[in-house]
């Protein structure tokens, strides 16, 4: 369903909106890079615009933030519907190397609904075009975009500060908080 | 005179001036030192060096020594340029007052650093004129400092309050203020500007950015090893993330004694240069977007996508090249590669040649930029301005030159100055650099001989130990402090990105100037927010949704400033 709607919404013009909100830059710069001669997503309509109200699309990078989480859900709230969110980067995707560090709330998707998810650090420009060119309809996915629920896909995490060591052997005490 | 020499007569002169107050001097005889002062008379010290003997203030740093000393441990790092010496102050503060004179009066760069010891570590610096928040999210509590020891990397405090939002300062009478930011639609990263207007012309601003602060630094004492670091460390920057990961090794190495082979160290230095240049071709490309100049925007990205690919070749990624380790590298440069890369630089000296003249041709571009975000020699002295806004100023720093590291001492280039000190000079400083780092390389890769990358670390590396390692990022001088510690990991590691100072160095250079010339005066220093930090956009008085984002700046002023 939401491949139709993307087809029939979005098909012919895309305009994205751009928000870091606490990434390290390397993200940008590709997306940069997409826009540009050689990757030139203008040719698929793809545009990137300076407001939220002009936006169909948000493109999100870098980690949810302390900081910056009420900033990223007013801008979210400020696109018109129907909205997609595209989640770029590692960061973005799974909350990154500080997905529990202090300042970092994790994966954006803990602030914003996430619709699509385009994994790499950096992503290629060409993984993004073709999350972007899969989202809108252009290319057949060779995967399915789903969203990844925890509940469905249970992984054991563990927390270095929970591995106990006990004589020689070490002590793996699952997390339930991560 | 010689190094060692050189810090022999520094200490003396210290010695001399302040006789029972110099408490313990370490001079590894590498270019470093380590003086241990009282610090009661850490100030007056502190103006003497900065003042009387010409150093350039780096950065400072605050740590919780506890667990180990019992003490909290202050050092304010100082660089003597021209004799190639690194100075760090210490002061130890006893554990239950952490507290010292502010130097930010006498030594104006300190500003933001002693604010974000008193954030982070919670030292009071006493007397500092503008204690406020700087690092720490709007809704933190006072009183949790996140580097103290006794504190968990992922520890949020309970009374962690999300709705709070951040006081800022009133505006000065007669002015309107402009917000500015966080999100800018020109792929920047969050920072936020309120700019005090009066009319057309800025009076002021307030800047509230750290808000990619991610931890780094506590990640980095708490959970990860040596050699997890680089990788961590290259993420604190997308651009200039070698420079970090180089920066850190150099550190510890520096720290534990550790000998790189030659080898190793000019491919370090082959791949900084690359990152200057796909760096200053991004950013000569960006400015001229934000002054309007879209085809050259598109033109510099054509001619820098290849420099990205060269780097896949030799690294496997275009970014995040996951280069160092403790001790070496971790990939070789083969000879068909280098070759390649030979090839890649014709190339590109030919095209940019092409870009520089359509620049330096161009009269609306130096309309646009000349005597704009104008920044004198005496700024560049009192915030600690580096890298390319301070070479344009005509202040010929560059620690490539003045710190020779990895194999900068072998091979044989120029330091590019201009006299303007304004965005124009900054631009020609740039694109002149250019040149100077296809040269390097090409130096580089006639120079290296055969040998290994890596050198052998079998021995635990010495607990307790400093080191100092300053790299010339794209953007100035990333400035790296780490102490050695236990459980394989150090004890402190403090990160000081170019942007830290550079970023102190705006509010001056956009002061009386037009609005509309606020985002090419910004975009001038070549920001790199990810690299420092690691809003609010709503006119709270009048619920007026206001925001002016870059783009509107950008329309306003092919407007003619409308």
């Amino acid at each position: 369903m939401l491949k139709d709607l993307c087809r029939r919404m979005f098909g012919r013009s895309l305009w994205v909106y751009h928000a870091n909100s606490g990434g390290c830059n390397g993200c940008d710069i590709e997306v940069l890079n997409v826009l540009t001669p050689y990757y030139d997503v203008e040719r698929f309509g793809i545009k990137l615009v300076g407001s939220p109200r002009h936006a169909d699309v948000m493109l999100c990078q870098g980690a949810a933030m302390r900081s910056t989480a009420r900033a990223l859900r007013r801008a979210y709230e400020a696109i018109p519907e129907p909205k997609l969110v595209f989640a770029i980067g590692s960061c973005a995707c799974g909350g990154g190397i500080w997905h529990d560090s202090y300042s970092v709330i994790g994966p954006v998707e803990k602030i914003v609904p996430v619709n699509y998810y385009i994994p790499g650090c950096p992503p290629r420009p060409e993984a993004i075009i073709y999350g972007v060119a899969v989202a809108v309809g252009l290319v057949d996915k060779k995967t399915a975009p789903v969203q990844f629920k925890q509940a469905e896909f249970p992984i054991p995490r563990y927390h270095p500060s929970d591995l106990k060591s006990d004589g020689e052997v070490v002590v793996y005490e699952k997390l339930d908080r991560v | 005179m010689s190094i060692a020499m050189a810090e022999r007569a520094k200490l003396e002169a210290l010695r001399a001036r302040f006789g029972a107050a110099i408490r313990r001097a370490d001079l590894p005889g590498n270019g470093r030192m380590f003086v241990t002062v009282d610090p009661a008379a850490i100030r007056e010290i502190c103006r003497h060096v900065f003042r009387e003997m010409g150093a350039r203030y780096v950065i400072s740093i605050g740590a919780d020594d506890r667990p180990f000393s019992g003490e909290f441990l202050v050092a304010h790092n100082f660089a003597f340029d021209g004799d190639g010496v690194l100075c760090g102050l210490l002061a130890h503060l006893p554990g239950d007052r952490p507290a010292l004179d502010s130097i930010s009066d006498v030594v104006p760069a300190a500003n933001w650093a002693e604010r974000e010891f008193r954030d982070l570590v919670g030292i009071e610096p006493m007397g500092h004129r503008y204690p406020k928040r700087l690092v720490l999210p709007d809704g933190w509590p006072e009183g949790v400092h996140p580097l103290r020891k006794d504190v968990s990397w992922d520890d949020v405090p309970k009374d962690f309050d999300e709705d709070l939002e951040f006081k800022f300062d009133e505006a000065p009478d007669g002015c309107v203020v402009v917000p500015f930011g966080p999100f800018h639609p020109t792929l920047d990263e969050p920072a936020h500007f309120r700019l005090y207007v009066e009319g057309e012309m800025v009076r002021g601003c307030e800047y509230r950015g750290f808000m990619a602060h991610r931890g780094i630094e506590k990640l980095a004492e708490s959970v990860l090893s040596y050699n997890d670091i680089p990788m961590m460390a290259e993420r604190i920057c997308g651009i200039c993330g070698c420079v970090h990961s180089v920066a850190y090794v150099q550190a510890v190495e520096d720290a534990a004694g550790v000998r790189v082979p030659e080898r190793a160290e000019y491919i370090r230095t082959i791949m900084l240069e690359m990152e200057r240049l796909h760096s200053h071709l991004l950013w000569v490309g960006l400015a001229c977007h934000i002054v309007g100049f879209d085809t050259l925007f598109m033109q510099s990205f054509r001619i820098r996508e290849p420099i990205m690919w060269m780097a896949e070749r030799m690294t496997g990624n275009r970014k995040t090249y996951a280069l160092c380790l403790v001790g070496g590298v971790r990939w070789d440069i083969a000879p068909e590669t280098g070759a390649a890369l030979r090839g890649v630089l014709d190339t590109l000296e030919k095209e940019w040649r092409g870009v520089v003249d359509a620049v330096t041709g161009d009269r609306n571009i130096q309309a646009r930029t000349r005597g704009v975000g104008v920044a004198g020699p005496d700024l560049v002295k009192d915030v600690g301005l580096v890298g390319p806004v301070a070479r344009a100023s005509g202040v010929a720093i560059d620690c490539r030159r003045d710190h020779p590291y990895a194999a900068y001492g072998r091979v044989a280039f120029e330091v590019i100055t201009e006299r303007g000190g304004d965005v124009w000079s900054r631009i020609v400083v740039r694109m002149k650099e250019v040149f100077e780092s296809i040269g390097i390389i090409r130096q580089c890769l006639d120079k290296m001989s055969p040998g290994p990358i890596q050198a052998r670390v079998d021995d635990e590396l010495p607990v307790g130990r400093m080191g100092l390692s300053s790299v010339e990022a794209p953007r100035g001088e990333a400035h790296h402090f780490l102490v050695t510690g236990e459980g394989n990991r150090p004890r402190r590691w403090r990160v000081r990105a170019p942007t830290y100072q550079n970023l102190q160095g705006v509010p001056a250079m956009i002061r009386d100037q037009q609005l509309a010339d606020m985002t090419i005066a910004l975009g001038s220093i070549d920001p790199c927010f990810s690299c420092t930090d690691r809003m609010e956009t709503v006119d709270v008085r009048s619920g007026l949704r206001r925001t002016w984002t870059q783009e509107d700046l950008v329309r306003l002023l092919k407007k003619g400033g409308a």
